[in-house]
């Protein structure tokens, strides 16, 4: 009897390990790409470390989810560790903003949004991301936790590639100040200049549609973002970032310090597709169309 | 002996690996009953392979032999693909085993979590990042 309940148990505990194994195999591999090139299809140079420069940036960056899958999702993003398990993994954590002016307020609570304390059905939130519009930045970072992304740097300029929606975010370097009135972009305008080791970046210029994060924090045009990077190791970046936009906020936005981390992963392609998503929400996401019509 | 200590710690891994799942998506929460879980046997209609979130819809017949119209919630391609999924995964009339988190509303959707193919492999979303690596916590318990 104890031998059949073993070799039962034995079998499914097999099965169970060739699901596991399908995906565990991949991981550490310099250049994987998920669905594209398999560790054996690539170059075995690329497993050689490169020697270590603290002003060279270049590299797949992502944040690190060591302890839960919502690892960082706003400048400061308080988990709450709450015990009632029906409480979801994307309602549990919160952004701290400092005090809001009224007019950020009223933005505030415009933005009915999918995660934190104030989540709504997914059919009756307003989050750009549900229609595929631009996330912007610097809500493209938090991003990073799902999606990573890769700094490249040319003689005149930094450029932060995006893997969601192959979005290229330019960083002059090359002596420029910050244009003095920039019709608003997505993306803003920003220029970066080496203080020491550190790779300061100030930009400005954005269009107020975006939110910071996807807690529906909002901003103006007038958001006025400082970045201070930092490669510490050739693993490891980290960022410290202020926010100012006396338009919104009361005082200044000083993030938490965010780690990155080198995921030895390439940036693979993710548009978000508008047909496809309003397909997806049409068909699959929107519960009240299959209540009616089962 | 020492075999018996490997399958169980195999055993334990898959079992805490299942009960991670990657999807984040929008409102995800709020439609489902994460505390709670569902299996589903059904015959694939529709293999939806998109971005930025991918589905499948299928046939469930029911013990009076009503058929209802399934649709089950998956996350990217991106991460589907680390997690051993492809585009051709699935096909309409495929005989399939799903199980995930029923949705509050009880419309008959389903929050993905493992399915059981035709062929008899398992594939799940659990246990991977949203960047193709392999989660380190269970999400349900984190450690902060």
């Amino acid at each position: 009897m104890w031998n059949r309940l073993l070799k039962s148990f034995e079998v499914l505990a097999a099965l169970l390990a060739f699901s596991c194994v399908t995906f565990a195999q991949t991981y550490g591999t310099p250049g994987y790409s998920p669905g594209a090139w398999k560790p054996d299809e690539l170059p075995k140079e690329l497993s050689k470390p490169k020697p270590f420069n603290a002003h060279d940036l270049s590299g797949v960056w992502s944040t690190p989810t060591t302890a839960g899958y919502f690892e960082r999702h706003s400048l400061n993003d308080k988990w709450k560790d709450v015990k009632d398990k029906k409480i979801p993994p994307q309602m549990r954590s919160d952004a701290s903003p400092p005090p809001m002016t009224e007019w950020g307020k009223a933005k505030f609570d415009a933005n009915k949004v999918s995660y934190g304390p104030r989540a709504v059905e997914p059919e009756l939130n307003n989050d750009p991301v549900s229609q595929c519009e631009p996330l912007g930045y610097p809500r493209d970072l938090w991003e990073a936790n799902l999606r990573p992304f890769e700094f490249i740097q040319t003689p005149d300029r930094v450029l932060q590639h995006m893997q969601y929606h192959d979005t290229w975010r330019t960083i002059w370097t090359d002596g420029r100040a910050l244009p003095k009135d920039p019709d608003p972009a997505w993306y803003g305008y920003a220029i970066g200049r080496w203080e020491g080791d550190t790779f300061v970046v100030e930009s400005i210029g954005y269009d107020d549609r975006t939110w910071i994060d996807h807690f529906g924090n909002p901003h103006s045009d007038q958001m006025h973002l400082v970045e201070r990077w930092r490669r510490v190791d050739k693993d490891t970046l980290k960022l410290d970032m202020t926010l100012t936009d006396p338009k919104t906020y009361t005082k200044p936005w000083v993030a938490e310090t965010i780690t990155f981390v080198n995921p030895k992963a390439a940036i693979f392609e993710e548009i978000c597709s508008p047909s496809e998503e309003h397909r997806f929400n049409d068909e699959i996401r929107d519960e009240s169309k299959a209540i009616s019509k089962p | 002996m020492k075999r018996n200590i490997a399958i169980s710690t195999i055993f334990a891994f898959c079992v805490l690996a299942w009960g991670a799942p990657l999807l984040a998506h929008h409102g995800t929460g709020v439609a489902y009953q994460v505390d709670k879980w569902i299996t589903l046997k059904g015959t694939v209609t529709e293999w939806i392979w998109s971005n930025p979130h991918c589905g499948i819809l299928f046939d469930v017949t029911d013990d009076q032999g009503n058929v209802v119209h399934w649709g089950a919630e998956l996350g990217n391609p991106h991460q589907l693909s680390a997690a051993g999924f492809s585009k051709d995964v699935l096909k309409p009339g495929d005989k399939v085993t799903i199980t995930g988190h029923p949705s509050r509303s009880g419309a008959p959707r389903v929050e993905f979590n493992r399915m059981v193919l035709p062929d008899g492999r398992t594939v799940t979303t659990g246990g991977v990042k949203g960047n193709g690596e392999k989660a380190d916590t269970d999400y349900e318990t984190p450690e902060r």
